[in-house]
């Protein structure tokens, strides 16, 4: 027996590496335990929240017996972006991000209790779904409406998109980005409204140039090309058709500081926040430029980068006389408001915009909507185009701006503008 | 943030008395096992010239070796010699263990198949006579007055009030968080348990056994295991408090069956057949839950065979000290070892199947003493481990997954993260019963309940139940020396390994120190099969526990020889041991 219980020992081994696991547990758990208790634990704290839309529609809505989406799929899809989902595919998204304020974490109590909300979004779930559909789910790209007098929020829609009820193991990429804030796309022209606004500031006979195009024209010896030839503009001419032989001029003109600045000033190269989901910033070369790359940068390209959002943002002070009311997509969202730019210079852009649309785009395109844009089509360097929209609508009572962007093919006026038309005519038929 | 409201009150103070009850509950009960004496029985003595020697055991190595039970230093003594032991009803019998020089009772030799040995007659080692001495039941009882009785310091009865307290915080706790439809039988679950835990109590005081530091034990992490099921399955409560009544029935039958060595002893190759009988049936008519064919469904209930043969397997494994000394036995356990791994790993339960290994090495182990068949089972267990991985891709994941959860999430790394997260969460001191988002998750309550444990009571109790199941296994090593037969102490060290591994592979498993194997916790995840198994498994530590009218399972020394006029069991029992000693003979 004494043979047999000395053999018994050999349990304690079992038992001590039983302790040392244990161990080794206790120590990653005071290591890591704030990530890990903060990753899932946000979303299942046993407090409860509702998101609606702003007619009420429910899209999303968690407690302890479950987690809940919008009740058909192409509510779910349209809204997947801005929502995100439980389980936390999706980086950004209003419900990870809340649930991040309302939680806290010690190894001593844990996570600790949550309160209950109910929160509605300035979002119309049905604009959102119009917009999804109008870009169609053979194509990507995203569309960002808003209220330029209070800063609400009306559709923000991210193409691909997914059904976050059915989780797909292999999504298309980018199916988790929210491409209205989450990402910077190559500008094209309708980065020339960076360009005008420094213009209007900085140059002084800015109205009495003349610009020659016959197709293409050249740059300390670079040759910047148009589509077609526009022969002879003069500043407002050369926005409505968009001349790039004179935007690169007039870019030269303004002078590489000067065009960082405004750049800067006007938040193109800062993320900003909307309702603490942070956005993405663009870029905007910092380095010195000679004229060529200073031309081809001032026309949206070299290595301009922007965020749909912060795009939003521009066009939104533009159409409220310099006055930005930051965007801002829950309600009783205390709105702030940022003189962006000089008023006259605001309403200067806008009265071209306008012209924009009526000298060369026409009304018949946006019938009824008395539209200001700018369309955009951008050479992304892998052979193929962004191709965007962006403007507002000059009437009182339908105060929205928009950004419409569409990936991998197409032109800014033809595919983005009828987005933008779609979307807009929508928003004013239901708002 | 609002002012905190009454309940929100009695929850943080429940909280922290949940903490401190358990600790009292472990605290108590592990001094109870481990600071209290531990005497011998003394069952006999050996003279050796004017020496007397006690014998302690109902089996005892005589030799040279310094582990022998009874050392004799003399020429022609072989290191490992003779096997002197006693069965059930007082007979004293002594085997030759292949010795070089032999074996003689008063000028009789004994063979390997053993020769009764009376009060008075001389045992002769290779040419040393020893004298034996048979004590009469009243000096038996004369000596066992001298030990000290279990729980005589520790009273059993006050640790069980504590235990009440911490199931009664519990149960509040309950209340405060659970759908008002389910209260009833929640509280009806609790009930059940603390009412079982007296009743059992009761009738151990009244058939004079005091101790209870094991049942405690087992209780208090059923309780955390009535707890999560409370918060998972709210709807089952009742089919749980039938459960754990007849987990802890099973418990006191399978210590009534080992109360009697001889019939536990005979009964092991049926057991055998048994346990085959099980795993072939599984393995053929089974159905697959959760990637592993490990369940059986039989008129509408579903169960895993696989934890019954836990109890048999241990029961097969454990072997009287005359046995292991014939390799043969060794080595019929080893092809059965290897049947039931094999039966597991093909069942594509690889967690069990690492259990049956683990145990099957500690009792190989115990058995042979060798440290060479150890290595060979090992490696022979890794190569078979590699053509598994190899055979079935999913295994391979996981292996994969090891380590790397956060990596995948949505996927293969599903329930370990969420564990971590939910146990995290939890802090030190839980969110309080019911308050948990883990137990929502598939397997919550079985495979992942450590961290349901974690999330709900907190890091301090869900530590409290491992340390739960290492106070009982350290129990069960400081018994083992002094059990009255080996198949005691294997079959209580096999028993409480089963535990161990369940515990390193469930918690380690879930929290991503090890390869996720989806095995339960001891007493506390939920699952018939598995809290049956466990309380059965317990029995075999409650058989072990030697101490002085401290554990059902174990008989009272005095009370032996009452039984029966000795001169008739002497014929009955000498014809019998003779044919097994034939039987015995041919065999080796």
């Amino acid at each position: 027996m004494k043979k047999l219980t000395g053999r018994a020992i050999s349990v304690l081994l079992i038992l001590a590496l039983v302790l040392f696991g244990t161990g080794i547990y206790t120590v990653r758990l005071f290591e890591k335990g704030n990530d890990w208790a903060l990753y899932f634990s946000r979303l299942n704290s046993g407090s409860s929240g509702v998101l609606h839309d702003r007619n009420g529609v429910l899209l999303a809505e968690f407690s302890r017996s479950g987690s809940f989406y919008a009740e058909d799929e192409l509510t779910r899809k349209a809204c997947f972006h801005i929502l995100g989902d439980y389980e936390g595919r999706t980086g950004s998204g209003l419900i990870s991000t809340f649930t991040e304020d309302i939680k806290d974490y010690s190894i001593f109590t844990g996570t600790t209790h949550s309160q209950d909300y109910e929160f509605t979004l300035t979002l119309d779930s049905y604009l959102n779904r119009v917009a999804y559909e109008s870009i169609g789910e053979d194509r990507e790209g995203c569309v960002l409406v808003c209220n330029y007098k209070t800063g609400e929020v009306l559709c923000m829609v991210s193409l691909p998109s997914t059904d976050p009820l059915y989780y797909d193991p292999d999504p298309p990429s980018g199916t988790y980005i929210n491409k209205c804030l989450g990402a910077a796309f190559v500008p094209g022209s309708v980065f020339k409204l960076i360009t005008s606004a420094a213009a209007i500031e900085t140059v002084s006979n800015i109205w009495d140039r003349k610009f020659f195009c016959e197709g293409e024209g050249e740059i300390a010896g670079v040759k910047i090309a148009c589509v077609d030839p526009h022969w002879t503009t003069d500043f407002r001419t050369a926005l409505s058709n968009s001349c790039n032989y004179a935007f690169a001029q007039i870019a030269v003109t303004v002078g590489q500081d000067n065009m960082k600045k405004y750049v800067n000033q006007y938040g193109f190269t800062q993320r900003h926040e909307l309702n603490g989901i942070t956005t993405a910033a663009g870029n905007f070369e910092t380095g010195y430029m000679g004229d060529p790359e200073l031309a081809w940068a001032g026309i949206g390209q070299w290595t301009d980068l922007i965020c749909p959002f912060a795009l939003l943002r521009y066009v939104c002070a533009v159409a409220n006389h310099g006055t930005l009311v930051e965007p801002y997509i829950i309600e009783g969202t205390e709105a702030k408001t940022e003189q962006l730019m000089k008023q006259s210079t605001a309403d200067t852009l806008h009265e071209m915009m306008r012209f924009n649309v009526t000298d060369h785009y026409t009304d018949e395109r946006f019938p009824g909507l008395h539209l200001a844009g700018k369309s955009g089509t951008a050479e992304v360097g892998d052979g193929t185009n962004n191709s965007w929209f962006t403007g507002f609508l000059d009437d009182e009572d339908h105060p929205y701006a928009f950004v419409v962007l569409i990936e991998k093919g197409g032109y800014g006026l033809a595919d983005a503008g009828a987005v933008a038309n779609s979307v807009m005519q929508a928003a004013v038929r239901s708002n | 943030m609002d002012a905190l409201s009454f309940w929100d009150y009695m929850l943080i103070l429940s909280k922290y008395a949940l903490v401190i009850f358990s600790f009292i509950v472990i605290e108590r009960s592990l001094r109870s096992m481990l600071s209290e004496k531990y005497d011998n029985e003394i069952w006999a003595y050996i003279r050796s010239g004017k020496e007397r020697i006690p014998v302690y055991h109902w089996e005892n190595l005589l030799g040279r070796s310094a582990s022998a039970d009874i050392r004799i230093y003399a020429p022609g003594i072989s290191g490992v010699h003779a096997v002197l032991s006693r069965n059930d009803k007082g007979q004293w019998k002594v085997y030759d263990v292949f010795s070089r020089g032999g074996v003689w009772i008063n000028e009789t030799q004994a063979g390997y198949g053993g020769a009764p040995v009376h009060n008075g007659d001389t045992i002769n080692l290779a040419g040393t006579r020893l004298g034996f001495i048979e004590l009469e039941e009243e000096k038996i009882g004369r000596l066992e007055k001298k030990r000290s009785v279990a729980g005589s310091r520790v009273f059993p009865a006050v640790t069980l009030i504590w235990l009440t307290l911490f199931q009664g915080a519990l149960l509040m706790q309950h209340l405060m968080s659970c759908e008002a439809e389910y209260a009833g039988r929640i509280s009806l679950a609790f009930t059940a348990v603390i009412v079982l835990e007296w009743f059992c109590y009761t009738a151990m005081r009244m058939i004079n056994k005091s101790g209870f530091e094991l049942e405690t034990l087992a209780f208090f992490m059923t309780s955390l295991g009535i707890s999560v099921a409370a918060s998972s399955t709210p709807e089952d409560m009742y089919k749980h408090a039938i459960l754990v009544i007849a987990s802890v029935f099973l418990f006191i039958i399978l210590g009534w069956w080992l109360r009697n060595l001889r019939r536990a002893s005979s009964m092991r190759i049926p057991f055998a057949m048994l346990a085959l009988a099980l795993l072939g049936l599984n393995l053929f008519a089974g159905n697959s839950i959760f990637g592993a064919k490990n369940w059986l469904t039989i008129a509408g209930y579903s169960f895993q065979p696989s934890e019954f043969v836990k109890v048999f397997y241990v029961y097969v494994g454990a072997a009287t000290l005359d046995r292991l000394y014939v390799k043969q036995n060794l080595y019929e356990f080893v092809a059965f070892s290897a049947i039931c791994v094999t039966a597991l790993a093909l069942m594509g339960d690889f967690g069990s199947a690492l259990v049956f290994f683990i145990c099957f090495l500690i009792i190989s182990f115990m058995r042979s003493g060798s440290i060479a068949t150890v290595v060979l089972a090992v490696s022979a267990a890794v190569i078979a481990g590699l053509m598994a991985v190899s055979a079935r891709p999913y295994v391979a994941a996981r292996f994969a997954t090891w380590g790397h959860a956060w990596d995948d999430i949505f996927d293969k790394g599903y329930q370990q993260v969420r564990t971590m997260s939910a146990a995290a969460a939890g802090g030190l001191f839980g969110k309080g019963a019911g308050n948990g988002w883990l137990q929502s998750i598939v397997a919550a309550n079985t495979d992942m309940v450590f961290g349901v444990v974690s999330e709900e009571q907190g890091l301090l109790i869900a530590m409290s139940s491992i340390l739960a199941i290492c106070a009982i296994a350290v129990f069960a090593v400081r018994s083992a020396r002094h059990c009255r037969s080996a198949f005691y102490s294997i079959a209580s060290c096999a028993a409480v390994t089963i535990m161990l591994s369940q515990v390193a592979l469930n918690v380690f498993g879930s929290m991503d120190l090890l390869p996720f194997t989806g095995v339960t916790f001891p007493f506390m995840s939920r699952g018939g099969s598995s809290l049956i198994s466990c309380w059965m498994l317990l029995a075999y530590i409650k058989g072990s526990d030697n101490r002085r009218e401290a554990s059902f399972v174990v008989r009272p020394a005095e009370k032996y020889s009452r039984w029966e006029d000795p001169r008739l069991q002497e014929n009955n029992s000498g014809n019998k041991a003779g044919k097994a000693g034939k039987a015995e003979v041919k065999k080796s």
